[in-house]
């Protein structure tokens, strides 16, 4: 699932993960280096838990079960354990973190969600510049169709645009790609059409969301795979 | 593909065999049995269990009464017999032996058992007394077995259906 295959517009999965590998690759190509220690815990975590499966599997099918009863409680206890750990690293540590890494510019923690059957792209950015140890958590989102074409094919520059625009660190890096709103465009015709009915954006999106589901301050989270 | 992503993507479809198996083993340690899920695979118990019928076994408590369901493997054959305790001998300081005999059969089980073999020692040859059973689901693996060629279907599309979805 590159970013240069076709994908069905109408999965907002395709959409998403389509997405989730392209922010990655924009900032490793502006000299952001990826950490990776969050996602190689993770792959620990689930490679030992099906390691201790994969043992007792060619024990107890070598040997039989007369030979392996002592050692299977323990060995099925213990591949829960780690089995638990891991589904409590990628809900509660990991959070659908797409990006996690550090530039000239600053360090840089982002992930991403989607709600169900709405495809806009919503991303929680943490990010501190780089002589200062404050952080500061910004939250931003687009629909997906501002870097999909109708038939399906991701667009890399509007979607470069819109993460150096929105987010100052990566703007910072990358000024080439901010863009200011002068009133032209789909997006601008977009939001005159919302500005005569009286709302901004972000209310219509906050009322596309209660309207897809319970509006909860908690985002909906993914198993990342 | 980064490697990352292609080893996250492999973690999953390895956990979810990983987890089936050891859910298995988990139930096989709670139950005291090898094999704590089976399938009926003849009539000889009708019309109790019909072909297909998938019981579940518990083997913790090993004084076996007339009257219960047990499944036992005969030695040098592979094949689990589902069939009623009949007769019972021994019990408490010595090795409770038993005899069994299917409902649909003439005769026990006698003929069936191992070369010089009149009865089962409930230890070593009981894998569990039946104590509940799910009519007809078992059927898919009769199939299975039977038919060979749609295991390595069924695999393939699970395979590629993992592979392919990331949902």
């Amino acid at each position: 699932m590159s970013a240069t295959t076709k994908i069905a517009v109408h999965s907002l999965a395709d959409l998403k993960n389509t997405t989730d590998d392209a922010l990655p690759n924009y900032l490793t190509s502006l000299k952001f280096k990826q950490f990776h220690t969050q996602t190689d815990i993770r792959l620990l975590l689930g490679y030992s838990a099906v390691a201790i499966a994969g043992v007792l599997f060619y024990f107890d099918w070598k040997h039989g079960w007369d030979a392996t009863k002592a050692y299977t409680g323990p060995a099925v206890l213990v591949y829960f354990l780690l089995n638990g750990v891991f589904s409590y690293w990628m809900w509660a540590v990991e959070k659908g973190c797409v990006f996690e890494g550090e530039g000239k510019t600053g360090k840089i923690r982002i992930s991403s969600t989607t709600k169900k059957h709405i495809p806009i792209y919503e991303l929680s950015v943490t990010f501190s510049h780089p002589s200062s140890s404050l952080k500061q958590t910004i939250h931003i989102r687009a629909p997906f169709t501002r870097w999909f074409t109708s038939d399906g094919y991701f667009v890399a520059k509007p979607f470069q645009q819109w993460l150096a625009s929105e987010i100052p660190i990566v703007g910072a890096a990358d000024p080439n790609n901010v863009v200011e709103e002068i009133g032209r465009g789909s997006e601008a015709e977009l939001e005159r059409v919302l500005n005569a009915s009286g709302v901004n954006v972000t209310d219509v999106l906050g009322q596309l969301k209660a309207g897809g589901g319970r509006k909860s301050g908690v985002s909906g989270r993914r198993r990342k795979g | 593909m980064q490697p990352r992503q292609l080893a996250s993507q492999v973690l999953n479809f390895a956990l979810v065999l990983s987890t089936a198996f050891m859910l298995w083993k988990g139930l096989s340690v709670v139950s005291a049995s090898p094999s704590p899920i089976v399938v009926v695979l003849s009539g000889s118990m009708e019309p109790a269990f019909q072909r297909g019928d998938l019981l579940f076994l518990w083997n913790r408590g090993l004084d076996t009464r007339i009257g219960e369901v047990v499944v036992y493997n005969v030695k040098g054959k592979d094949i689990p017999i589902v069939h009623r305790v009949v007769r019972r001998f021994g019990g408490g300081s010595t090795p409770l032996r038993l005899l069994t005999k299917g409902d649909n059969n003439a005769a026990d089980d006698t003929e069936l058992y191992a070369q010089g073999q009149n009865f089962l020692t409930r230890k070593e040859d009981v894998i569990g007394s039946v104590v509940g059973y799910i009519p007809f689901v078992g059927y898919v693996t009769i199939l299975l077995s039977e038919y060979p060629w749609l295991k390595q279907i069924m695999l393939g599309i699970m395979g590629l259906m993992v592979v392919m979805q990331r949902e």
